[in-house]
């Protein structure tokens, strides 16, 4: 009896930490591999020139999918990232080439951030719609107005003419911006009214906001944290090469979605939304990006290789939380 | 003795940690309307769950009309002819009254794969009308039925000749009287008539009493006792049930014993000429220490009062008063400490995937803060503290909601607002499907609440129980109150139940 019991109790363990393990393991699969498999072929993907390539890879979806955990968290879907991160690219160059400085640029786009947080936040729950569809429109808009400032400009791509932009090609300060977004990531998200009470709100609207969570101001609250952290990565995105184009982030918020996912986040939101979701899964992918062709897969197979984790990953997640389902 | 239907033999369950079932034995017979009892958590639920394939035991034997059963699903079952009536809501919303009652079986009115909607409304009206629920109109979305009504079309949609044994899963906590009367008739025709065998889960002695021809108490997981009808006859078997159902003497202390009905004079809530919805002009005043009953059948506007005095209802006119500031909102109410309990634990109380703790220091956040920082180690004294003084039995805060008991459950959305330190607090059938253990606990924490000064609208669906512990009850119907009763020794139920119906 006492055995069973505790065969039972592994057993529910295993299937309720099944998403956290299929993630990390993923992961780790990885890192085990490339770390045994890349030196074989000549090359360890612990050399400083594949960590520099797997942080240039890496830097832009970490970035923007640890503040998407904050939208993802409270149950939403935001497919407006990608062209967020297009407009502050092109904001920075073109406010950079015409006062000569980054700072005007970065501080418009965080304003920029705040007013589109507000619409994609607030729209949902005031005019009582998902919250998909004011992103959608938000997308719409964005796209409309990068692709008039490029128009207006009369080229597809604009440059940092005297700028000296170098810096954001640096690993070691890709890293530390990222440890240092991370961080406070962790703190809003654990250890602030803000972050509990976005995940009672994903996990059930109803009963958190009888419990006194105001739905519009933490939605609005964690949209613009979010902004703030697509502000941080439209930087590096567009301080790697000093450019901004007109296709600049297209297709981005699905990049996002597939980190997330990979890291082992319920596309639902709720209670076991975790910041390191984004970190683990946009890593596991750069780091696939980064070792196949070293282990000389052709590129051309890369994309099947990531599909075919992503399912796996995928499909370990949700038949954890089939059995996760408890009886009353 | 009577021929056996379904026979369990040393059936085990295991939730993680916590054992459901041990070693349990249980024999249902033709013709018998089977009576379990037991305390939230003894696993009452659970026997009946495995039998009907809801779920499957870790251990043990299922014999069912002589062969061996073991069911994959519900629906399964249901065609074999175990079918069960669950607690909570089943019906599958957005859809009409017909399609949730033949929902699975829509072959039997498909030609080439088109079902024919007209055939299957007709037949759900012949099968609404043969169970005496002809106010349901088959053809109907679903969504526009109550609670109630919702629960007689799963009894309707349960219920076919082929049924050999119904599970009734304190169902009645949901019905009305008219509805219970319905479900009461429909167990007898078929145990005393048909020769099937219906087992009936409840905490409702009276009920269980009145209805059952055999009785079963568990307790922990074990059975702990059989009665046969003669022996629920006995003058003492109410007693004898409480005590096996607990286990210790739960003392003649249930209800409040005072009849003081005294309060401060400070007025704690005021709801000044309320109109919304089906309401019009309601105004009432709440005083600190000063426990206020609304009774009333479901429908009578009653729940809706509730919400409102909590900012949950747009008002057209009138207002909510607490502290000397209007309440527009929830967040507004917890302000002024106002505190809310929910008639539905489950969706709207309770957050079922947060664990203890996170739902106790849910409402206390703000408060928490130091700086923006909120401290784990403040959290955990806090919900410790609640989880100690309501006696909440788990293993730690970290432990999910919804993997405790209902009467559990319920201690959680008490110790929310005990936690925040609310001053004034509605609660919505605060007992509704809680224990006699756990039920005595909820009246001592009230009677202690309003000893505190705090002041308490306690809206319920049991008599007995507003007038065991309100000072002042109101009774409503069709959205008015009818008649105010105040707390008196010589007050009885069957006083009141004429101006509800």
């Amino acid at each position: 009896m006492e055995m069973k019991s505790n065969a039972a109790k592994g057993k529910k363990l295993h299937s309720k930490n099944a998403a956290m393990i299929a993630s990390y393991g993923g992961l780790i699969f990885c890192i085990v591999l490339f770390t045994i498999v890349t030196p074989l072929k000549g090359e360890s993907i612990w050399s400083p020139t594949k960590l520099a390539t797997l942080m240039s890879d890496v830097i832009v979806t970490a970035l923007m999918s640890v503040g998407a955990v904050f939208i993802y968290a409270l149950g939403n879907l935001d497919i407006s990232i990608g062209k967020q991160i297009g407009l502050y690219a092109a904001v920075m160059v073109t406010v950079g080439n015409l006062t000569g400085s980054l700072i005007p640029g970065i501080l418009l786009c965080i304003a920029l951030s705040m007013v589109i947080a507000v619409i994609n936040g607030a729209s949902g729950p005031l005019l009582n719609i998902i919250p998909i569809i004011p992103s959608v429109v938000v997308m719409q808009v964005l796209s409309g107005i990068i692709t008039v400032i490029f128009a207006t400009l009369g080229t597809r791509s604009i440059t940092l003419k005297t700028i000296d932009y170098s810096i954001f090609k640096s690993p070691v300060l890709m890293l530390v911006v990222l440890v240092i977004e991370v961080a406070v990531a962790v703190f809003l998200f654990n250890y602030t009214a803000i972050g509990k009470q976005a995940r009672m709100l994903g996990a059930n609207k109803v009963s958190a906001s009888q419990s006194g969570v105001s739905t519009v101001k933490v939605r609005v609250l964690c949209y613009i944290i979010a902004g703030i952290c697509f502000v941080v990565a439209a930087i590096f995105q567009m301080g790697y090469t000093g450019s901004a184009s007109d296709s600049t982030g297209t297709g981005f918020e699905m990049n996002i979605m597939v980190a997330l996912i990979l890291g082992g986040m319920p596309i639902s939101g709720g209670m076991r939304s975790r910041i390191s979701a984004a970190v683990v899964g946009a890593f596991t992918f750069s780091l696939l990006d980064v070792g196949l062709p070293m282990v000389g897969l052709p590129t051309r197979m890369t994309f099947i290789v990531k599909a075919i984790v992503f399912l796996v990953v995928v499909l370990i997640t949700s038949r954890s939380k089939k059995s996760n389902v408890l009886p009353k | 003795m009577k021929e056996a239907v379904l026979e369990i033999k040393h059936m085990h369950k295991t939730f993680g940690p916590t054992i459901a079932l041990k070693d349990v034995d249980i024999t249902l017979r033709h013709g018998e309307i089977c009576g379990l009892i037991g305390e939230n958590g003894s696993g009452k639920s659970t026997i009946m769950s495995i039998a009907s394939g809801r779920q499957s035991a870790d251990s043990g034997e299922m014999i069912y009309m002589g062969e061996g059963w073991n069911p994959a699903t519900m629906l399964q079952a249901q065609n074999a002819g175990i079918s069960m009536i669950l607690q909570e809501a089943n019906t599958i919303p957005g859809v009409t009254v017909a399609q949730n009652i033949f929902a699975g079986r829509e072959k039997e009115f498909s030609k080439f794969g088109i079902v024919n909607m007209k055939s299957m409304c007709v037949a759900a009206e012949h099968l609404l009308k043969k169970f005496g629920v002809e106010h349901i109109k088959a053809g109907d979305l679903i969504d526009h039925y109550t609670f109630e009504d919702r629960k007689l079309i799963e009894i309707v949609r349960c219920v076919t000749d082929e049924t050999q044994i119904l599970v009734v899963d304190e169902t009645t906590t949901a019905l009305s009287l008219d509805g219970r009367e319905i479900l009461y008739k429909l167990i007898h025709k078929m145990a005393e008539e048909e020769n099937k065998t219906v087992v009936f889960v409840s905490h409702d002695m009276d009920e269980i009493l009145e209805h059952c021809s055999v009785l079963t108490v568990l307790r922990d997981g074990e059975i702990v006792g059989e009665l046969s009808r003669e022996e629920m006859d006995a003058p003492d078997a109410v007693k004898r049930i409480r005590y096996l159902m607990v286990g210790r003497e739960i003392g003649e202390k249930y209800y409040r014993e005072d009849y003081d009905v005294s309060h401060r004079d400070e007025v704690a809530l005021e709801l000044k000429n309320l109109t919304f919805g089906n309401i019009k002009n309601f105004s009432l005043t709440l005083h600190k220490g000063e426990v206020i009953g609304f009774g009333g059948l479901s429908g009578c506007g009653m729940h809706e009062i509730g919400r409102a005095a909590y900012g949950l209802e747009k008002l057209d006119a009138g207002e909510v008063i607490c502290g000397g500031h209007k309440v527009k909102t929830p967040v507004q109410a917890i302000k002024q400490g106002i505190g809310y309990i929910s008639k539905n634990r489950d969706l709207e109380a309770l957050v079922l995937d947060a664990s203890i703790e996170e739902n106790i220091v849910l409402p206390s956040l703000p408060s928490l803060q130091k700086g923006i920082a909120i401290l784990p180690k403040d959290e955990h004294e806090l919900a410790n503290r609640e989880i100690d003084a309501l006696r909440i039995k788990c293993h730690s805060g970290k432990q999910l909601v919804n993997t405790l008991s209902g009467g559990n459950k319920q201690k959680v959305s008490f110790a929310k607002w005990y936690a925040k330190g609310s001053d004034v607090i509605i609660m919505d059938c605060p007992t509704r499907g809680v224990d006699i253990g756990v039920k005595q606990s909820m009246y001592m924490l009230i009677e202690q609440m309003k000893k505190e000064g705090k002041a308490i609208l306690m809206i319920s669906e049991e008599l007995s129980e507003l007038v065991g512990m309100a000072d002042k009850i109101l009774i409503m119907k069709n959205f008015e109150v009818t008649k105010e009763f105040m707390r008196s020794p010589d007050l009885k139920q069957t006083d009141i139940i004429e101006y509800m119906i």
